[in-house]
């Protein structure tokens, strides 16, 4: 699949934050990642006592956390393409 | 480094958690701890520009989405300034043009809106983005409200 960035006007008369930029069309949801991105670098600021080695550990936050979504967006797909048709045949 | 019962101990500081709703990791340089300030500032603040970045202003707004703004609202003065831009400059046709959008009831007049409010995913995207900004701020006030400031000379935390 060749991504496809959307941009609702034509670049030449986008105005930055007043007009959207646009998503990434079916790959929206790839902006989940810098929305990690930013969490765990406010959270990690916060929460650690020490700020000794903050950019590894918002690394490690986020390949943690994407892992994760990642895991659940399988789950979720498993169960809405295989196990909901079986039980529709059943 | 402080222990748990060292800061449940620690007096709270609302002049810190103020300035940390004015401005996003204030209250923590205000106490000392400036590289950790300034590390919360870029992930709020980097957060809510980049939502208003894929979204546009239109992502805040105050009386159409008044839930999400409640959320919003938490990285201070910085939403109700894109909220203001949104009613001011978008919805009056001062920037773009107001366009007539379907009505709900077909016996209303057309609503205006402006020609560059979104109703894609885009727009999805930065409110949650702002939304989350938002709250990310709340976490990073309250942690001002009861750090134990650095004493000055200390040099912990303090690059």
């Amino acid at each position: 699949m060749i991504p496809s960035i959307v941009f609702s006007t034509p670049m030449l008369s986008w105005i930055p934050f007043l007009q959207p930029a646009g998503s990434l069309g079916n790959l929206w949801w790839l902006l989940m990642i810098p929305l990690i991105v930013g969490i765990s670098i406010a959270y990690r600021a916060t929460h650690d006592a020490s700020i000794e080695q903050f950019w590894w550990r918002v690394f490690m936050f986020v390949m943690k956390s994407t892992l994760a979504m990642g895991s659940l967006a399988l789950v979720m797909y498993l169960f809405v393409y295989w196990v909901i048709p079986i039980l529709r045949t059943t | 480094m402080t222990n748990d019962n060292d800061q449940l101990d620690e007096p709270l500081h609302w002049g810190a958690a103020f300035f940390g709703w004015i401005c996003p990791g204030l209250g923590q340089i205000m106490l000392g701890h400036r590289r950790r300030g300034f590390l919360a500032m870029t992930g709020v603040l980097g957060l809510f520009l980049c939502g208003i970045f894929i979204g546009g202003v239109d992502c805040v707004d105050r009386h159409e989405d008044p839930l999400w703004f409640y959320a919003q609202a938490g990285t201070g003065p910085i939403a109700f300034a894109a909220d203001w831009a949104n009613s001011g400059l978008l919805k009056t046709g001062k920037v773009g043009e107001l366009i007539e959008s379907p009505p709900s009831n077909p016996r209303a007049p057309a609503p205006l809106v402006s020609s560059f409010k979104t109703v894609t995913v885009a727009s999805e995207i930065g409110t949650l983005y702002c939304a989350l900004a938002g709250l990310m701020n709340v976490v990073v006030l309250l942690d001002a409200l009861k750090r134990r400031p650095i004493d000055k000379g200390s040099g912990e935390d303090a690059r």
